[in-house]
């Protein structure tokens, strides 16, 4: 009787440690997004997606009105010109959905839904982009979805355009080409108006971040090959302009000629295009063991913000100088964005899901939900 | 610890994932040979136990201290366990397998899911696992294999409304099922009295672990299913090599009777 007393425990122990396993529509499956229309903060952070007022912290509605299991979200959401935001779910119905804040149910505290797009086999991961009245999504099942937003539709078709891999950073363009980054080590042009695929370049690692459009008339990339790598727009030539130490994950940031980006090892590069030099030796702003840049930069007026994922935020100065640095706490991973005066900062693993810091790094508030 | 354990598998199937061709399914199947191979002494352990208690079932000491302290538990405890050391038999040694096999699924789970990296998170956690060079040209994992996605579950679309089935009509979940069902079976002893506890056990066991197997492989990744199938047509095989197959138990009952 013990032996099969001992058996049952153990299966059932067994099917509930790989039941705890699968998850669901859970915070904490990967870093939450982040996107502001100047007045409000949208996060998206696993059940939910939540808006935030950027003047005191407090949550305005969330979508959906009550948690559904088969949404998750962390791709960060895009704000269209005429104010809709359009979030891509990575839960198991694939939906990419544009809800209109200012169209709020009474019942659930939760925006309507303008339309849907349901099309997807994957999930979402990258945030569209908008271009015109079209809207450029990329999903993790290789395929570039290309969507009218004039169509009046409530339940949207797409274009498809297949490119192959992982797509999970914002597709780019420079008003000709629309670029794409693939996690199957690619780059895609593809026409803006055709949508024909231009070229597409294999550049020995994965990429989980943007191409950069330079105003000179370059593209920069960094990618898991440990590689910067500066392309010719039009005919996709590309070569290595720096060699980072580990992993180049964020999308560099550009400021007038120079490109700020980091590595997973925590070091910051300062890349200038027009002398194809580095601006200055890579710094590591955080001498923390887990002190890895994922995060795109945030360029300020006087500052260079770097978070990484120690939970700390660097400002560091044009020639490289840590000026001041904040402790947030938990992991950040997602990029922080400025709105107005505030940087809006989202860590993983806090109690908190947003603090937003002041131009000294203080702390003006932190966001928490209440359930 | 557990991370580290996790870092070992993720690393192994990795470097047989290059070996073999950038083929995850493959690598999954000949990961679960090597385990097969590595767990081999402990499931043969399993079988000699199995095989020394199902034999004490019929032994006249065994059977007269059943008779004499059917009413006293304890004392009836106290004699089995000095039967137990007379005969070198340990009660639990035909567990130990189970014990083990629980540890290897959920890591092997944790292992696949990681490999695979389906959020920025797991691929960044992917990176910190990894021991090999040149790991950036591997990455990421092809996860296709057949016509599978081997890091979601498995299922294929039927013409009609199966709605209720997410991931679409299960076969591998319905195969995995019914070859735990063969292995319990081949490996269930006969019984030789009635109301033999051990044989009333392992029937019941040929029963749930199927079901429960079936519902894992419904629910979790494909590829934890790939290994379900393999640890159990490996374990057929191991069985059939000994000659401890009872090929007999898969012939349903109305049928051995006639």
């Amino acid at each position: 009787m013990k032996k099969k007393l001992i058996i049952v425990t153990i299966i059932l122990l067994g099917a509930v440690l790989l039941s705890a396993c699968a998850g669901g529509a859970v915070r904490g499956m990967s870093w939450p997004g982040l996107a502001t229309d100047g007045a409000l903060v949208y996060l998206a952070d696993g059940p939910f997606v939540y808006a935030v007022s950027l003047g005191d912290g407090r949550e305005i509605w969330r979508y959906p009105g009550a948690r559904d299991n088969k949404l998750v979200f962390y791709s960060p959401p895009t704000v269209t010109p005429d104010g809709l935001i359009i979030v891509g779910s990575a839960g198991t119905d694939h939906s990419l959905v544009a809800l209109s804040p200012n169209d709020i149910n009474p019942d659930t505290n939760a925006p309507f839904e303008e339309w849907k797009f349901t099309g997807a086999e994957d999930h979402w991961v990258a945030a569209p982009l908008v271009v015109g009245d079209k809207l450029f999504a990329v999903n993790s099942d290789g395929n570039l979805y290309i969507l009218d937003l004039q169509d009046g539709r409530s339940s949207k078709e797409a274009t498809v355009v297949e490119l192959g891999g992982r797509l999970w950073s914002q597709p780019t363009t420079d008003g000709e080409r629309v670029y794409v980054t693939s996690l199957d080590h690619s780059v895609i042009a593809v026409d803006v108006n055709t949508y024909k695929v231009v070229w597409n370049e294999d550049i020995g690692g994965a990429v989980p971040g943007s191409a950069v459009p330079t105003e000179d008339g370059s593209l920069y990339v960094g990618s898991l090959a440990s590689q910067l790598e500066k392309f010719d727009p039009a005919t996709g030539e590309h070569q290595p302009v720096v060699d980072a130490a580990n992993w180049v994950w964020s999308t560099p940031s550009l400021d007038g000629d120079t490109l700020y980006f980091g590595d997973v090892d925590g070091n910051l590069y300062s890349f200038n295009t027009s002398t194809g030099n580095q601006n200055w030796k890579a710094i590591k702003p955080d001498n923390s063991e887990t002190a890895s840049i994922t995060a795109s930069p945030l360029v300020q007026d006087q500052h260079i913000l770097v978070a990484t994922e120690s939970g700390s935020v660097f400002a560091v100065d044009h020639d490289g100088k840590v000026v001041w640095n904040e402790t947030i706490g938990g992991k950040i991973y997602t990029s922080p964005i400025a709105a107005g005066e505030l940087t809006i900062v989202a860590p993983l693993e806090t109690e908190f899901y947003l603090a937003a810091l002041d131009s000294n790094g203080r702390q003006v508030w932190t966001f928490t939900p209440e359930n | 610890m557990w991370d580290f354990f996790i870092s070992i598998f993720v690393n192994v199937l990795i470097w047989i994932y290059d070996v073999v061709g950038h083929n995850f399914g493959l690598a999954i199947i000949l990961f679960t040979i090597l385990i097969r191979i590595v767990t081999w002494p402990l499931n043969a352990q399993q079988m000699k136990g199995a095989a020394a208690m199902q034999s004490l079932q019929s032994d006249k000491d065994w059977q007269a201290i059943q008779k004499k302290y059917a009413k006293d538990k304890e004392k009836l405890a106290q004699e089995q366990m000095r039967i137990y050391r007379e005969k070198g038999i340990n009660p639990f040694s035909s567990c130990l397998p189970t014990l083990i096999q629980f540890p290897i699924i959920i890591a092997l789970y944790q292992s696949i899911i990681r490999a695979l990296a389906s959020t920025p998170l797991d691929l960044l956690k992917l990176s910190r696992s990894i021991s090999l060079p040149n790991v950036s040209d591997l990455i990421p994992l092809h996860s296709k294999f057949l016509w599978m996605d081997l890091g979601r579950p498995e299922g294929i679309p039927l013409p009609f409304d199966i709605s209720f089935l997410p991931y679409g009509f299960p076969i591998l979940a319905i195969i995995v099922a019914i070859t735990t069902y063969i292995q319990a079976k081949l490996t269930m002893p006969t019984s030789a009295t009635p109301g033999d506890q051990s044989a009333a056990m392992s029937g019941m066991m040929s029963i749930y672990m199927p079901l429960l197997l079936g519902y894992f492989a419904i629910t979790f990744a494909s590829g934890l299913s790939v290994y379900f199938i393999t640890s159990n047509v490996l374990g057929i095989v191991q069985y059939a090599m000994q000659g401890k197959a009872n090929w007999h138990n898969l012939i349903p009952k109305f049928l051995q009777r006639q």
